[in-house]
Parts: C-alpha cells; sequence; structure tokens
C-alpha cells in the first residue's frame, strides 16, 4: 500500500484539481489516493477554494471549461502574489506542441495530455512536487 | 439508411466480458505470478550475499553463469508482469469509473454528459456523434455531436441523422460493434459503438476522429467500447423513465391540488 505524501510539516500534500468532467474528479479520487484533493469545477470555482486552501502544494488544470478557462485561471494566479508560487500542471485534450507551449508560457510546470494512465498523472504530481521542494 | 457493405472489423455482439472478468482473471494470475516472484528473490537476500569463492573448474563457471541467466530472466519477468499488471490494474480503474459515473445519476442530460466524457477523457475521442432512435425505432435523432466545426459535421449536421455512414447504419441496423478498416468506402467513422438495452439496439456511439496525440488504436480499448454498448443505453434509458415517471407525478399532484381547491 502507498504511504501518504507529506509536506516538510508532515502534513498530507494538498492538490487542487480544477476540471469541469465528473469522470476525470473521481478518476483523481482512485488515482492520488495519497494526497488530500481539493475538487473545483471551473476556473472561478478555484478562484474562490484557492482563498480557503491557500496552502495548496499544487494545481492539476484542465483548459476548457465553463465560465473562467484554464488559461485565464492560470494568467490570474501567476499575477497574484500569494498564489504565484503554487505550481501547476495541466491536464488536457490538447495535446498539440502550440497548445503545451502555450500553457507552459503562461506559467505551467508541467503538460500532461488526456486520456492519461494513472503512472502519467503520478509521475507528473511528484515530479513538479520535488522540483518545487528542491 | 444506406445498405452498403462496408469492411469492417467486426467485433461481435454483447460484450463476452461485461464486467471485465477475464480483465480481474489476468490481474489476479499477474498478481500471483509477481508475488511468487517476489517471494523468491526475498528468499534469495534474507540468505545474505553469496561467498565469493574463486570458481575451481570450468564446470563451477558453467552452473554459476546459468544461476545468473536464470536470475536476469526471473527479474525480467517480474518487471514485465509488474507493468502488466499495472496497465491491468488502469484498464479496470477506467471501467470502474465509467460505470460508475454512468449509473450516477438519474438526469437523462448528465447520463448524455458522462458519455461524452467517457468517449473524451478515456478514449480520445475528437469528433464524436451520439445517436437515439425514437420510440418506433424509425427515425435518429442526433442527441449530441460534439468536436465538429460549424457546416462540418456532414450527415450529423441536422437534428436528425439520415443515414449515410456506412459503418454506422450497419451497426444501428444490427446492434454490432464495429471498427473501420483501412480504406472504408462509404464510411467516415473509425467506430460505431451500438447502445443496446437487452437485445434492442436504441442508438449508437459513432466516433469520427481520435485526438492527435493518442497514438494507439482504438481497438486496444474494445473493454471500454464493449462498456459503453452494455451500460450507457441502460443508464440513458433508466434516467429518461425516471424522468418521465417524475414528470407524470408532479402533473397528477397538480391536478390534486387543483381538485381539492374546488
Amino acid at each position: 500500500m502507498e504511504g501518504a505524501a507529506l509536506d516538510a510539516q508532515g502534513s498530507q500534500n494538498k492538490v487542487l484539481i480544477v476540471e469541469d468532467s465528473k469522470l476525470v474528479h473521481r478518476m483523481y479520487d482512485l488515482m492520488l489516493t495519497q494526497y488530500t484533493l481539493v475538487h473545483c469545477t471551473d476556473g472561478l470555482d478555484a478562484m474562490q477554494k484557492l482563498g480557503d486552501h491557500p496552502d495548496a502544494d499544487l494545481i492539476l488544470l484542465d483548459l476548457n471549461m465553463p465560465r473562467m478557462s484554464g488559461l485565464e485561471f492560470l494568467k490570474t494566479i501567476k499575477k497574484d502574489p500569494v498564489f504565484s508560487q503554487i505550481p501547476v500542471v495541466i491536464v488536457s485534450t490538447e495535446g498539440k506542441e502550440e497548445d503545451t507551449n502555450r500553457g507552459l508560457e503562461a506559467g505551467a510546470a508541467g503538460y500532461v495530455t488526456k486520456p492519461f494512465q494513472r503512472e502519467d498523472i503520478l509521475e507528473a504530481v511528484q515530479n513538479t512536487m520535488g522540483a518545487q521542494a528542491g | 439508411m444506406s445498405e452498403s457493405q462496408a469492411p469492417a472489423v467486426v467485433l461481435g455482439g454483447p460484450s463476452d466480458d461485461p464486467g471485465g472478468i477475464d480483465t480481474i482473471r489476468q490481474l489476479r494470475q499477474s498478481l500471483e505470478r509477481a508475488a511468487e516472484l517476489s517471494k523468491a528473490l526475498e528468499e534469495d537476500l534474507e540468505k545474505g550475499p553469496p561467498v565469493i569463492e574463486e570458481p575451481k573448474s570450468s564446470d563451477e563457471l558453467d552452473v554459476l553463469k546459468r544461476r545468473l541467466d536464470e536470475s536476469e530472466k526471473d527479474r525480467a519477468e517480474l518487471v514485465t508482469q509488474m507493468i502488466e499488471a499495472e496497465h491491468q490494474a488502469g484498464r479496470l480503474m477506467n471501467l470502474y469509473v465509467a460505470t460508475y459515473q454512468l449509473h450516477a445519476n438519474l438526469d437523462p442530460g448528465e447520463v448524455q454528459n458522462t458519455i461524452a466524457e467517457i468517449a473524451r477523457d478515456l478514449l480520445g475521442a475528437e469528433r464524436f456523434v451520439l445517436i437515439l432512435k425514437d420510440d418506433d425505432g424509425t427515425r435518429c435523432e442526433v442527441a449530441l455531436a460534439s468536436g465538429f466545426d460549424e457546416g462540418d459535421a456532414g450527415p450529423y449536421s441536422g437534428s436528425h441523422y439520415e443515414g449515410g455512414d456506412a459503418l454506422v447504419d450497419q451497426t444501428l441496423a444490427d446492434g454490432v460493434l464495429r471498427l473501420a478498416a483501412n480504406g472504408e468506402q462509404d464510411a467516415e467513422a473509425l467506430a460505431a459503438v451500438p447502445l443496446r438495452v437487452e437485445e434492442t439496439t436504441v442508438g449508437a456511439l459513432a466516433i469520427l476522429s481520435l485526438v492527435s496525440h493518442r497514438v494507439t488504436p482504438l481497438s486496444d480499448d474494445r473493454d471500454i467500447l464493449d462498456l459503453i454498448a452494455a451500460h450507457a443505453a441502460s443508464a440513458l434509458f433508466a434516467a429518461r423513465v425516471c424522468s418521465d415517471a417524475d414528470s407524470k407525478v408532479r402533473t397528477l399532484e397538480s391536478l390534486v391540488k387543483l381538485t381539492r381547491g374546488h
């Protein structure tokens, strides 16, 4: 059994999921059992929930969402001094090179394309958190 | 609808393994074999490091070489089994999530959304269409068309599908899951997945293209295609029945209130 992923203070690492698909939220629940997950349905919802969870260690971000898209959300938090240090990994069906570049230029730390396997997400989460801690 | 016969990969009627029983069996076997190999390695480790002695003869060297080769082979097999077990676990997880979400809601719109999410997020479908037959089975409604540019949907552009894609037409007629072979005539769809309630075909999911970064063929996801065929229609059917019943109850309640009011 996998142990919980802990931060420097010994508490479980917190991952904010920003995604409009209920199916994908359910997949994250099963794939990332060692993390505390905060579920958000779009960019606006995520902005509100970030206020309650400024200690999030990572954000997994979809691009195509209603109300506020992933890129809008990313640009907004990168301007915010409180949240700009939280690493963001984009998880999207858009997998062309220009899509990836656009996300990385906007400040994302990583990019995973859908459909994804459990190991793809775990690798992205662990690498990004590891890089942040290092 | 077109009666032309397109050469397709016909994948059979109702799923042979709708509950993923074979997958679970394979996974169990992989895990058991991995456990055996892991136990053997642990036992070797418990014996402590091997005492290295100068080999006395070429026979002893041969024996050592053979043992080393066997250990290497075991290690490689263990790695293969672990990767296979991980892969099987991922497939089971996808099947579980898809089934759970399909039956988690009794709102017909939400069930349609879930079918779209399975197509997009689990299969990597870029353009796809959900077609549902009407109550008497004579006309086909385009319930959902996703990923099309304006004016680019071909036979799926209107509110009803009148036929025109041979693969989809055949699947709507006989309820058989089909994957397109190369060079298909009169067929744009890559896959036509029947939606069945018991033995009746009530519609189809037509997948017309996949996201460009998906490198594996759709046949690799036969489990999920089977699951859609077996579960999507019944989930949709249950949601519609519930929605209709709810609407009738509300109408009756209104009538009762009116009657009592007078």
